[in-house]
């Protein structure tokens, strides 16, 4: 059977960079590749190629019999090729059948809102994608979305789907529904490419996977028999699974004391924290992990309760001084809060600080020192960026993530608050948050992680703590730790 | 108000747009012949020769020491109030109100000037510029008042005060500031001795040169300065700025009095330089204009310098085309809009 897909020999060189080396990549009909690489491995940059948003220096594409070369994006979505991005191209005003009909030709001349609407009820029942075409997108949640973009590609019989992190903005039993949908198309006969670097879902649903590290293919491997460790290895060069050494320190003193804290959607609730520990807190997003870091951030206010950071009270106090105390917080949100995506690597460390000694002097900002202590931090925390001038946004993820832990930890915290801290990063940026947080811990700080991948929490946590419902269901030592206990901590909601 | 992460769409800016800063001269060049030919087809429509508009425009602006200096009073107020805009804008602070805040600082310098208990000198004019600046930014600080403090859109809360502002002058005029038995509404004639001194030849007062410049200085906070920083971030970010622990309503507090203070000054250089009296409806549009210059200076502080000159010569350059061609002021008008609109269309982008 001629494959549905064939690129052969793809070569692309920016510059001094070649983001594709030579790469091979093979789809047939009905089944799921995933494609698998760090940030800048060169994953984007095949499907810019595959999709002719820019023009490849040496290789071909042959896509169902017939070659593609000098296409443009809008040919290759005629010949059957759809990409679902991780930011849904969709209408929030308007309703599901609206956005169907958005941009659809054939439907504007050939189709009765109607008959669009009865296919999209038929399809949505066939593949299990629970869409009605008369609700507006706004009240969707992203998983439902997600799914809108996927019947458009099918409505529009396209052969090819690529799905670019499509697990990333979505709670755990959407990612569950999402990889049941992908079954049922692939068993009607579509071709499926999985973009992605999380481990578990490759393992679940792809039939094969492609490597791609430093521009070239790193591995090919069938998934039976691939498990988690070589699939990472293959990714990074390198194993980033290792269990990280955390042997548990002696806790010091109290750092930071949380007693009867209540917030909007959040406790009562009471934890302390002693120097050199890290409290992971687990949960299903939305059971406040939010509310606790930003009203320990003083990003909302306090109905009741205290919180005292190394013997000082800072209950009501601001941000501001929050941070003059000794508190560092990363955020979950990296694109709007705790970077300004469209300033520059130097402004983003000195966000937090910008009045402060080196920043500023006299009353000035002090760019010179600043560009100095810029291009330490990038030193010291592994930045790798042209120049300290270069705009945050162009950066990967991990980058973008290590300006914030420069920031954050450069000011030797007393307490940091760590929300998902490794949300979106490739395992080898993974493994360098964790170990940061883990350094930060042993040099006496005190940490509390929140995160909602169980795994990540159980790996740095010396104790875990579970949210449900905005109260702690449970708090245990790692040495205590006992799954069943978790899962049913997790699944609690406060009565 | 704070969503979660990953609830998709997320507000970056609190302005809709952003400047394309590649190729600019080219693109303004091409900007300006697209204007330029439009407006030769306008005119033509309307039965005259381009070409001798053109040249009427050119002499208009250009043409002596003394059009040059017609085109910088034009300048002036302008400038002052697009460099105070420009830094509102930065800080994502949308401040309609110029109109209002000119009007104000006119009243300001008025009342100062003719409440003045000693001699009527240099002294005298500074108190009166001080004055302006109070008033102005008084009357942005009452707009800022009512946005932060009951949560009215601050487009509305500056934009309707701009009314109060003209009502208010009328009200003066026909009262405490008033020249009885005038015929018209306005103040009495200053005394020579506050009138602001003029660059002699060029005949325009310095108005223009105070304002250009406030508008480096305001460049050097923006760039140079914690609360600069402080703005660019609250600009591009609330979030980011929240995070930052910088208060928004402190930035927004201080962006709006800036900017007040400066559109005042535009009114009371406007009184002391060029009227030597408060007329009513000495400042009608002057706002509209103010924020176009911020427009064209692509909200940095120093570069609405040109912006601000280029309104200011087109429109003397226009005036005096309507004078010796007899186009009609209603073409002139549309040929003004025309022009900013190209500069705009190929400058601003949207988000």
């Amino acid at each position: 059977m001629a494959a549905l897909l064939e690129m052969r020999g793809m070569v692309k060189t920016y510059g001094s960079l070649r983001a594709n080396d030579g790469v091979d990549l093979d789809v047939f009909a009905g089944e799921i590749v995933g494609l698998l690489g760090e940030n800048g491995s060169g994953k984007s940059t095949l499907m810019k190629l595959l999709f002719g948003m820019t023009e490849p220096d040496a290789g071909g594409i042959v896509f169902k019999g017939r070659e593609l070369s000098g296409h443009r994006p809008r040919e290759a979505m005629a010949a059957g090729i759809v990409m679902i991005h991780q930011h849904f191209m969709l209408v929030e005003a308007m309703t599901v059948l609206e956005n169907i009909m958005l941009g659809w030709e054939e439907a504007g001349k050939l189709l009765r809102r109607g008959t669009i609407a009865d296919r999209i009820r038929e399809a949505s029942e066939r593949l299990g994608l629970d869409l009605d075409p008369d609700v507006r997108v706004a009240d969707l949640p992203l998983g439902r979305r997600q799914r809108i973009e996927i019947l458009k590609a099918v409505l529009r019989d396209a052969d090819l789907l690529i799905l670019d992190e499509p697990t990333s903005n979505l709670a755990p039993s959407e990612i569950n529904e999402l990889l049941n949908i992908l079954r049922r198309l692939r068993s009607e006969g579509k071709g499926i490419v999985f973009i992605t670097h999380k481990m578990p879902e490759v393992i679940e649903v792809c039939d094969r996977v492609v490597v791609l590290r430093a521009g070239k293919v790193a591995g090919k491997a069938g998934i039976a028999g691939a498990d988690k460790a070589s699939l990472a290895a293959m990714m990074v060069g390198r194993d980033v699974t290792a269990p990280l050494s955390v042997e548990p320190k002696a806790a010091g003193a109290v750092r930071l004391d949380i007693r009867a804290l209540k917030a909007q959607d959040l406790g009562p609730l009471d934890l302390r924290l002693r120097g050199g520990e890290i409290l992971g807190i687990a949960g299903v997003d939305g059971n406040g992990q939010l509310e606790l870091a930003e009203t320990l951030a003083g990003l909302r206010p306090v109905e009741s309760g205290a919180i005292t950071l190394d013997g000082a009270e800072i209950t009501h106090a601001t941000a501001a001084r929050r941070t003059e105390a000794g508190l560092a917080y990363m955020p979950a949100d990296r694109s709007t809060t705790a970077l300004v995506k469209s300033m520059t690597i130097a402004e983003n460390l000195m966000l937090r600080d910008s009045h402060r000694q080196p920043f500023s002097k006299g009353g000035l900002l002090d760019r010179e020192a600043t560009r100095k202590e810029a291009r330490s931090l990038m030193e010291r925390f592994d930045i790798r960026a042209p120049s300290e001038q270069t705009l945050a946004g162009s950066l990967s993820g991990g980058n973008q993530q290590k300006i914030v832990i420069a920031r954050e930890l450069a000011r030797q915290p007393a307490v940091l608050v760590a929300h998902q801290p490794t949300w979106g990063l490739d395992p080898g940026a993974t493994r360098f948050v964790l170990e940061r947080m883990i350094a930060l811990r042993d040099a006496g700080s005190a940490v509390i992680y929140i995160s909602s991948e169980l795994e990540e929490v159980l790996a740095v946590g010396d104790r875990i703590a579970v949210l449900a419902g905005g109260r702690i269901a449970g708090l245990v030592s790692r040495a205590e730790v006992d799954m069943t206990r978790i899962g049913l901590w997790m699944s609690e909601r406060a009565a | 108000m704070n969503k979660p992460a990953n609830t998709g769409a997320v507000q970056l800016s609190r302005l809709p747009f952003t400047f394309a800063r590649d190729h600019v001269i080219w693109r303004i060049g091409f900007a300006l012949a697209m204007s330029l030919l439009s407006a030769a087809i306008l005119i033509l429509l309307s039965g005259k020769n381009p070409l001798e508009a053109f040249w009427a425009m050119l002499a208009g602006a250009f043409g002596s020491p003394h059009q040059i200096g017609v085109a910088l009073n034009r300048t002036s107020p302008y400038l002052f109030a697009g460099a105070g805009l420009a830094l509102c804008f930065r800080a994502g602070v949308i401040n309609m109100g110029s109109d209002g805040q000119i009007a104000m600082g006119g009243v300001g310098a008025c009342a100062a000037v003719l409440f003045w208990p000693g001699e009527a000198g240099l002294l005298a004019s500074i108190a009166a510029l001080l004055a302006a600046a109070i008033c102005g930014g008084l009357w942005a600080g009452v707009a800022t008042a009512i946005h932060l403090g009951r949560r009215v859109h601050e487009v509305l809360a500056t934009l309707l005060l701009n009314f109060v502002a003209l009502l208010l002058v009328q009200l003066l005029l026909s009262g405490a500031l008033g020249q009885p038995g005038a015929g018209f509404l306005q103040s009495p004639l200053m005394p020579r001795g506050v009138w602001l001194p003029r660059v002699p030849q060029f005949d325009f007062h310095i108005g223009v040169l105070i304002a250009a410049g406030l508008a480096a200085i305001i460049s050097f906070v923006l760039w140079r300065t914690p609360l600069g920083f402080a703005i660019r971030v609250a600009g591009k970010s609330r979030r980011a700025a929240a995070y930052a622990g910088l208060s928004a309503p402190g930035i927004t507090w201080r962006v709006m009095l800036i900017s007040g203070a400066m559109a005042g000054l535009g009114g009371g250089t406007e009184i002391l330089g060029l009227h030597h009296r408060l007329i009513e409806g000495f400042s009608s549009g002057f706002g509209f204009k103010a924020v176009t210059v911020a427009l064209l200076g692509a909200l940095e502080p120093a570069v609405t310098i040109p912006g601000a000159l280029f309104v200011g010569f087109l429109e003397a350059g226009a005036q005096a085309m309507q004078r010796q061609i007899g186009v009609p002021s209603s073409l002139v008008t549309v040929i003004e809009a025309i022009t900013m609109l190209f500069i705009l269309a190929a400058t601003v982008r949207r988000t």
